[in-house]
């Protein structure tokens, strides 16, 4: 028989999932759907952002939730410089710009990675947190914790931030405008390289701040970075190639599909099921679950 | 762009971007893998197959400092002496990456190039299952310091050794005690992560509550990666007396922090891999305290001493002095493989490089051998289930307490410590 509070605490815990992976996937939508570059170091920006909480957590009187200000600035400047990089790469006469992107991204992943691991070691670290303790029970429905209630909030909310940066103001609009046709673009006076760098800071920024809240909630480790990159494909996908609202939905639908299937189903399936939701929607429904994605 | 994709691509363009992507790559990992394969006769070669990255690295670097703690005192103090010539040890690592083929293939390569004497196996289960096989076919001795899975024990491999007691023995012990505990335990979770070691680790924790008569609310096997909410939200309903759970450090640390976060808390978790490990502690922060583990092996242990080591004490000195932080029973269990290997070889009598016929002898030693290190005393057995592990040094039920969340012996030995149970903040 099934529990009516147990049905209620998997749904919270599968929409409070969904917010993480909305943290995640917000910057990496942004950068495949506005500078088009598939960035395979997602997951280590959020290992980089989850690990600039535990070092530096413990120099704000042991408060993560102080760092989330500092990992946005911080891997914004670093967004800024790495971007031109991956300019570089991907345009000129270069050929198949997506394929020198995804391969220069993934050295960058290896090499934030291999770099963490020779500077800190292997061990998992704690991102502490005093305000952010333990869970608000609501009679009926369930716990609510504190930590992931918030993490999703902060996910809802930048995506809400940017898709208003992106439709309401001049910077947004020359952000599409670049998207839409780069060389137009710049024949109508937009400084691609400005504009573009700050898409990636952006990106960046955002993502380590995910990070932060990621390392609250599990912890920091060197290695966490893969798995964030491959749900961040997840996401793109579920939502649509190309349409940022749709990662929402796919957040809450990857949550769901989790928390229900281990809980109903049983752990060992959780990965089957979703591997098995992608691959069904890139045959039957390739432009995503809201139908409004790109198709070649 | 996307006309661009239709493109050819131009060949050099790719190699410099791949090139780039290669030289990024390889400062991050660098120094990770030893290498050389000039072989002199003055040194025993040792092979080494750890994971030094991936999911299991921390684990790795365990199983690196033990056996690096064993050759770097062993080479202080001459070396293994054979008919009277003493000879240096010389350790060569290869990176199983977490990833069993990688390991069998580095095992494969490592017996082909570096032409060791003998190999000092993995860390994990998974990783061992997948390089045992290859030992066999090469007829390697291969000693590990840390696998405790006991399906690798089943293989009846006649080349493969353990030091570590299986998991079947050590969490079922451990587990029977502390479900001994007052007030006794009626109920029981029993979660796990769903690897040969982990699902061997709460397969033995759920047949514990079994024998003991607990009710068993729940057998609950997940992916490692997976997110311990929708577990803990299982548990917390179900409301059991104690939570029992197999699986790395890793999983630990995530199934502890969802139970804080989910307001679950149950008399006592019991986790086994790894409580008293730097990595449980830094991963929980504060929130480590009271859970209970299970090792066979402690700094503070009273054991016989023998070879290079007099006592646990001493090991635990000397780990500390050459690594800044605590050995664990994996690190002294890698250790104490050496120490086996060095009374082995001087038993063979035989100069390095070792022959074929020389290393089947060393084989045959080892299945008759009897060591007292300070990790407790060594055999292996000669048939049955545990084949070639070494079921001698007897398992113990810790728990984390005082303000450095330090590993104390509890249950019913004469020499334990008052449980903090049910636990309490």
């Amino acid at each position: 028989m099934v529990s009516t509070e147990l049905l209620s605490q998997s749904i919270i815990n599968g929409l409070l999932l969904g917010g993480i992976y909305v943290t995640v996937g917000v910057g990496f939508a942004l950068v495949f759907g506005v500078l088009e570059i598939i960035d395979f170091a997602v997951g280590e920006y959020v290992m980089l952002g989850a690990f600039t909480g535990a070092i530096v957590a413990p120099m704000v009187g042991g408060e993560g939730l102080l760092v989330v200000p500092l990992a946005f600035v911080a891997f914004f400047l670093v967004g800024v410089v790495i971007q031109p990089f991956i300019h570089h790469v991907t345009t000129g006469d270069r050929p198949m710009p997506l394929l020198m992107g995804l391969v220069f991204t993934f050295g960058l992943a290896t090499f934030m990675r291999g770099s963490i691991l020779t500077i800190f070691g292997p061990n998992t670290r704690n991102v502490p947190t005093n305000a952010l303790s333990g869970g608000i029970e609501i009679g009926g429905l369930g716990t609510f914790p504190e930590v992931r209630v918030v993490t999703a909030v902060v996910g809802v909310l930048s995506l809400v931030a940017f898709m208003y940066y992106l439709y309401r103001t001049t910077g947004g609009t020359a952000i599409r405008a670049i998207a839409e046709d780069r060389d137009i673009a710049r024949l109508m006076g937009v400084n691609i390289n400005r504009y573009q760098s700050i898409a990636y800071g952006v990106y960046a920024g955002l993502t380590a701040t995910g990070g932060v809240f990621i390392g609250l909630i599990y912890s920091a480790g060197p290695g966490m970075g893969l798995q964030y990159t491959a749900f961040a494909f997840f996401m793109i996908v579920l939502a649509g190639l190309g349409y940022l609202p749709g990662i929402i939905i796919s957040g809450i639908v990857l949550g769901l599909a989790q928390s229900l299937t281990a809980v109903y189903l049983g752990g060992e399936l959780v990965f089957f099921v979703l591997f098995g939701m992608i691959y069904v929607l890139l045959l039957v429904r390739p432009e995503g679950l809201l139908g409004k994605g790109e198709v070649a | 762009m996307r006309d661009n994709l239709k493109n050819t691509v131009n060949r050099r363009q790719f190699t410099k971007a791949a090139g780039l992507t290669g030289a990024l790559g390889v400062t991050g990992v660098a120094g990770c893998l030893g290498g050389g394969s000039d072989r002199g006769g003055d040194k025993f070669k040792f092979g080494v197959v750890t994971s030094l990255s991936g999911d299991l690295r921390f684990g790795g670097e365990v199983t690196r400092r033990g056996y690096d703690l064993w050759k770097k005192t062993i080479n202080e103090n001459g070396g293994i002496e054979v008919d009277g010539s003493s000879y240096e040890v010389e350790l060569t690592y290869a990176d199983a990456k977490s990833d069993p083929s990688t390991g069998a293939d580095a095992a494969s390569q490592m017996i082909t190039s570096e032409k060791v004497d003998a190999v000092l196996g993995p860390y994990s289960s998974n990783v061992t299952l997948a390089v045992a096989p290859i030992m066999e076919k090469n007829q390697t001795p291969h000693i590990s310091g840390s696998a405790e899975s006991p399906r690798i024990w089943e293989e009846q491999y006649k080349h493969t050794f353990g030091t570590v007691p299986t998991v079947t023995l050590i969490a079922r012990q451990a587990a029977e005690e502390i479900l001994s505990l007052d007030p006794t335990a009626e109920s029981v979770y029993v979660s796990g992560v769903n690897g040969p070691f982990s699902k061997a680790t709460a397969s033995a924790m759920r047949d514990a509550a079994e024998n003991k008569g607990v009710e068993v609310l729940a057998y609950d096997l997940n992916p490692s990666d997976t997110d311990w909410t929708s577990v803990v939200s299982s548990a917390k309903s179900e409301d059991p007396d104690l939570h029992f759970h197999g699986g790395h450090i890793g999983s630990h640390v995530s199934l502890l922090k969802a139970a804080d976060q989910l307001n679950y808390d149950p008399n006592g978790f019991f986790c086994h891999y790894g409580v008293n490990t730097s990595d449980f502690k830094d991963g929980l922060g504060g929130d480590a305290s009271g859970t209970f583990g299970a090792t066979v092996w402690l700094p503070s242990i009273e054991r016989t001493g023998g070879k290079l080591f007099g006592s646990a004490a001493d090991y635990a000195k000397a780990a500390r002095d050459e690594f800044d932080q605590s050995p664990d029973y994996t690190q002294a269990a890698s250790s104490a493989a050496g120490i086996v290997y060095q009374q082995a070889l001087e038993e063979l009598g035989a100069a390095p490089p070792l022959s074929d016929t020389e290393q089947s002898k060393l084989v045959s030693i080892l299945e008759d051998i009897e060591v007292q290190t300070f990790y407790g005393d060594v055999t292996f057995d000669k048939e049955g289930d545990f084949y070639h592990n070494n079921t001698t040094t007897s398992p113990l039920p810790v728990q984390l307490q005082g303000d450095d969340d330090e590993a104390v012996v509890v249950g019913s030995s004469a020499s334990a410590s008052e449980a903090n149970y049910p636990v309490s903040e």
